[in-house]
């Protein structure tokens, strides 16, 4: 990702704790857009609350101001102080004008003289300006004086595309905060303007709207104009990829200790929220350490109860409820939800603050727009966010329970400590699950190593080695497992008992790529956590659900082959070993699935590694086309200094290769593709067809020779084949077959 | 399809046959149609020189094969001469040594058939 903006103009976040958006950037700009012209002019940009929607705009402000190229940025926050539209309609002029002023003169301070009066702003242009910033002040300054207020908003809302094109530059308008325009005057107007952008040729235009998502998709609603231009950006929280190192650094500058444990406990609580990291880890200054789980509880359960998360909850509540009686009856509805840990039907929750409040719903309404709660056919829930659940069981306890204050310490501080052990593990947990998920998508008819589906076999053969030679070695391994293709991932369960935590994956897909009923498998993987290698006892358990899912795939008319693989952190005891071993289940490690996901990603880097020559010959399956092919393969492989043994050798394998194409690829096509890769140690032939199997039996999924000698001249042809070549694969493609040969070149140091 | 023209020539009491550049389907079931032909025709030792013979395939093998058995059950004598190093290490790989005898020259398997010398393979 590139470094974040140059300069911090109305960014609030310094270079260091800028979180990197590029890809958002760059959607907002429009700058990734092919042709600006075409492109959608308005932009909604939508995310849930505290995701960074609003430093996103500011950031996108700043990075084009400080390019000075084509575009003219503006950013406004529409606030709840212009009710009054001519007051609306006069701040949006100047800030318009003021922006536009110091990105001409390339001096962001010039921002700032935007509350001076508009003569004296319009004094600040650059000469070649000058004329027309006035002219657009005199044409603003008769509207506002006319008393039209609609005059006036149509003059502010149309200054940034129009000040932007008098100078030949596009417009990127920014607004944040857009929600709150719904109840003003300048709505209709404003929407129209949008509407109008949207279609006008001659404006060079950007809008971008961010807000309460709730409300900005209310304010669309069914302009019809408005939503067929409409391009949606959703935002979503940053990566923890993104925002360990930010927190790191941030702890670093403010000489905080602190440790990797406790920052991932921190973002795992906080659900990766930077505002609420933030808060944590500048309230942690004081103490200089975050070392610790309890420093972190007690700093989370300070800063909920007076710290900047608490304040800003209590304001997002005052928001929602500023009648009087109202404040209340908000925290009571909350808090009937958030301990109901389920949906409430609605009616009970006002029936529950009725006596508070004279329109319940309405309060409702309102704390569903601000994202305090979620409303959905008749039932209210908790918002996903658990930090303001933490919040309202504090403030519900303290204010209206009167619960008494302990002694000594706190409640919610040892409610958080128990929490956070198995917040860890279930976050580890799903680190291997979303491991596992990611390894299994990869899945598509490749060969690995058998000893990673053998936990015995794997340490007989390998105990003791370092991790380099083992993965060395394991290329060398001869036995095999041939994966499925797998295309559809099911979660069927989970369980626990003390020290063991399982989830259950189905995988479904074709062996082989062969899209039969016979070729439909299904691999049950049971992923165990646990302390110790997984006992008997704890396997029946696990098995007892697998088997379940086998009687119900067992049931289907056509019921698919099951395959069971048990992935245990620890392994096995002997004794589940050895059962395991009779059931003929596969079973692997933690250690295992990084050894097979390496093992995936090197066959990867293979494929995409491309040889610096390549040809293509397409020959006929008719006659002796099979020795052109071989004549082509000869002056390719002379060329590339090939033996003449070594030349005989390759030309006899493909003359195999395209007569086993021509015999059983009952190609549609009649034609046998080649393609002849030459790089500096070795050539790769790839023979494929369009046809349904060649090299392989039919109804199997991996070709008859690798299983055992043949006889017949087919099964000989395939001798050949593996007796010349130095490496020989068959691959199933979608629509026919591959064979890939290759033969290294016998130089010194290349043997 | 066409049967392939094959080129072969009697010395005495045996035939010489010239399988030509590629020893395929083609050309090997006319090698069989001729040695039936020569064996009906009273011809029992017979010399196949592959000394053109650039290539052979899978199926060419197999036909080869299927003479060889023919000549055996006639009570005749069939060997292989002329055969360069690629298509020698071919026969060895599947096991034709077993089956065939496989000189150098024509004329050594010539004396070979007639029974004028003792070869050394």
């Amino acid at each position: 990702m590139p470094d974040c903006k140059p300069t911090q103009i109305l960014s609030r976040l310094s270079a260091q704790d800028c979180i990197k958006r590029a890809a958002e950037l760059s959607k907002i700009s429009g700058s990734d857009e092919v042709d600006s012209r075409s492109a959608h002019r308005v932009v909604m940009l939508l995310g849930s609350r505290g995701v960074g929607k609003t430093e996103l705009l500011r950031q996108c402000f700043d990075d084009a101001f400080s390019a000075s190229g084509d575009t003219v940025p503006f950013f406004y926050a529409f606030g709840p102080s212009f009710a009054e539209p001519s007051s609306l309609a006069r701040d949006y002029f100047s800030q318009a004008l003021a922006q536009f002023i110091a990105f001409r003169r390339s001096d962001p301070t010039l921002i700032d003289i935007a509350d001076e009066p508009l003569a004296v702003i319009a004094r600040a242009a650059p000469a070649e300006d000058y004329l027309h910033v006035r002219s657009f002040v005199d044409s603003f300054t008769r509207a506002a004086e006319s008393g039209d207020a609609v005059l006036a908003g149509r003059c502010a809302k149309s200054a940034p595309p129009k000040l932007a094109a008098q100078v030949g530059l596009r417009s990127l308008v920014m607004i944040d905060d857009a929600h709150l325009i719904s109840d003003s005057e300048f709505r209709s107007e404003f929407l129209c303007a949008l509407a109008g952008n949207a279609v006008a040729i001659n404006v060079s235009a950007r809008y971008v709207l961010t807000g309460r998502q709730r409300e900005l998709t209310r304010l669309i609603g069914n302009e019809q104009r408005l939503l067929d231009s409409l391009e949606i950006i959703h935002v979503e929280q940053v990566n923890e990829d993104h925002l360990k190192p930010l927190l790191l650094r941030r702890a670093e500058s403010l000489d905080i200790e602190t440790n990797d444990s406790t920052i991932e406990l921190m973002i795992e609580q906080l659900r990766g929220d930077p505002f609420y990291s933030r808060a944590i880890i500048d309230a942690a200054a004081a103490r200089g350490s975050l070392k610790t789980f309890i420093e972190f509880e007690r700093l989370y359960a300070n800063e909920l109860r007076r710290g900047r998360i608490g304040h800003y909850f209590d304001a997002m509540l005052g928001e929602a409820a500023p009648e009087p009686g109202s404040a209340r009856a908000a925290l009571e509805a909350l808090q009937l939800i958030v301990e109901a840990g389920s949906q409430v039907p609605i009616d009970t929750v006002t029936e529950r603050i009725a006596e508070h409040i004279s329109d319940p719903q309405a309060l409702l309404a309102r704390m569903h727009s601000r994202e305090l709660l979620d409303l959905t056919l008749g039932f209210a829930s908790a918002s996903p966010d658990n930090v303001l659940s933490d919040y309202v069981r504090v403030k519900y306890a303290k204010e209206i329970a009167g619960a008494a204050t302990p002694m000594a310490g706190d409640e919610l501080l040892s409610e958080k400590l128990k929490q956070s052990y198995a917040l860890m593990m279930s976050r580890y947990n799903r680190a291997i699950e979303s491991q596992l998920t990611q390894l299994l998508i990869r899945f598509d008819s490749q060969s690995v190593p058998a000893s990673l589906f053998d936990q015995e076999s794997h340490e007989k053969r390998y105990r003791g080695m370092s991790r380099v030679t083992v993965r060395r070695a394991l290329d060398e391994e001869p036995e095999r497992v041939r994966l499925p293709q797998i295309v559809v991932l099911n979660d069927v369960g989970s369980g626990k008992q003390p020290g063991v935590t399982w989830q259950l994956l189905a995988a479904s897909g074709f062996e082989g790529g062969v899209y039969t009923d016979a070729n439909e498998v299904v691999w049950l993987i049971a992923l165990i956590n646990s302390k110790e290698p997984v006992d008997l006892e704890s396997l029946g358990r696990i098995d007892q659900r697998i088997e379940q899912s086998l009687r119900a795939y067992a049931a289907r008319q056509s019921a698919p082959q099951c395959v069971r693989w048990y992935i245990s952190k620890e392994g096995f005891s002997a004794i589940a070993h050895e059962r395991l071993s009779s059931l003929r289940a596969y079973r692997s490690t933690f250690a295992h699935l990084d050894l097979i996901q390496d093992h995936l990603t090197k066959l990867a880097l293979e494929v995409e590694r491309r040889p610096a020559t390549e040809f293509e010959l397409v020959i006929p399956i008719e006659g002796e086309a099979e020795l052109i092919a071989a004549r082509t393969a000869e002056q390719i492989a002379r060329a590339a200094d090939f033996d003449t043994e070594s030349i005989n050798q390759i030309k006899t394998a493909l003359i195999e290769a395209c007569i086993n194409a021509a015999e059983h690829g009952e190609s549609p096509d009649g034609k046998i593709y080649q393609r002849f890769a030459i790089d500096e140690e070795k050539l790769i032939i790839t023979v494929f067809n369009k046809g349904k199997t060649f090299g392989w039996a039919s109804g199997q999924s991996t070709p008859s020779v690798a299983a055992q000698p043949v006889k017949g001249a087919r099964g000989r042809g395939l001798q050949i084949i593996r007796a010349l070549m130095d490496e020989v694969t068959f691959d199933r493609t979608d629509d026919g077959s591959r064979l890939v040969m290759v033969k290294y070149l016998k130089r010194p140091g290349n043997q | 399809m066409n049967a392939a023209e094959i080129k072969s020539r009697l010395v005495e009491n045996a035939a010489v046959i010239y399988p030509g550049i590629y020893l395929n389907q083609l050309r090997g079931e006319s090698i069989e149609t001729q040695c039936q032909e020569l064996l009906a025709g009273g011809i029992r030792n017979i010399v196949i020189n592959f000394e053109e013979t650039e290539l052979i395939n899978s199926i060419g093998i197999s036909i080869l094969l299927g003479v060889i058995e023919s000549v055996n059950h006639s009570r005749g004598t069939l060997v292989l001469s002329n055969l360069n190093a690629s298509n020698r290490e071919l026969f060895e790989m599947l096991g034709l040594m077993s089956h065939v005898e496989m000189l150098d020259t024509e004329e050594v398997a010539l004396a070979k058939v007639s029974g004028r010398v003792e070869t050394v393979m």
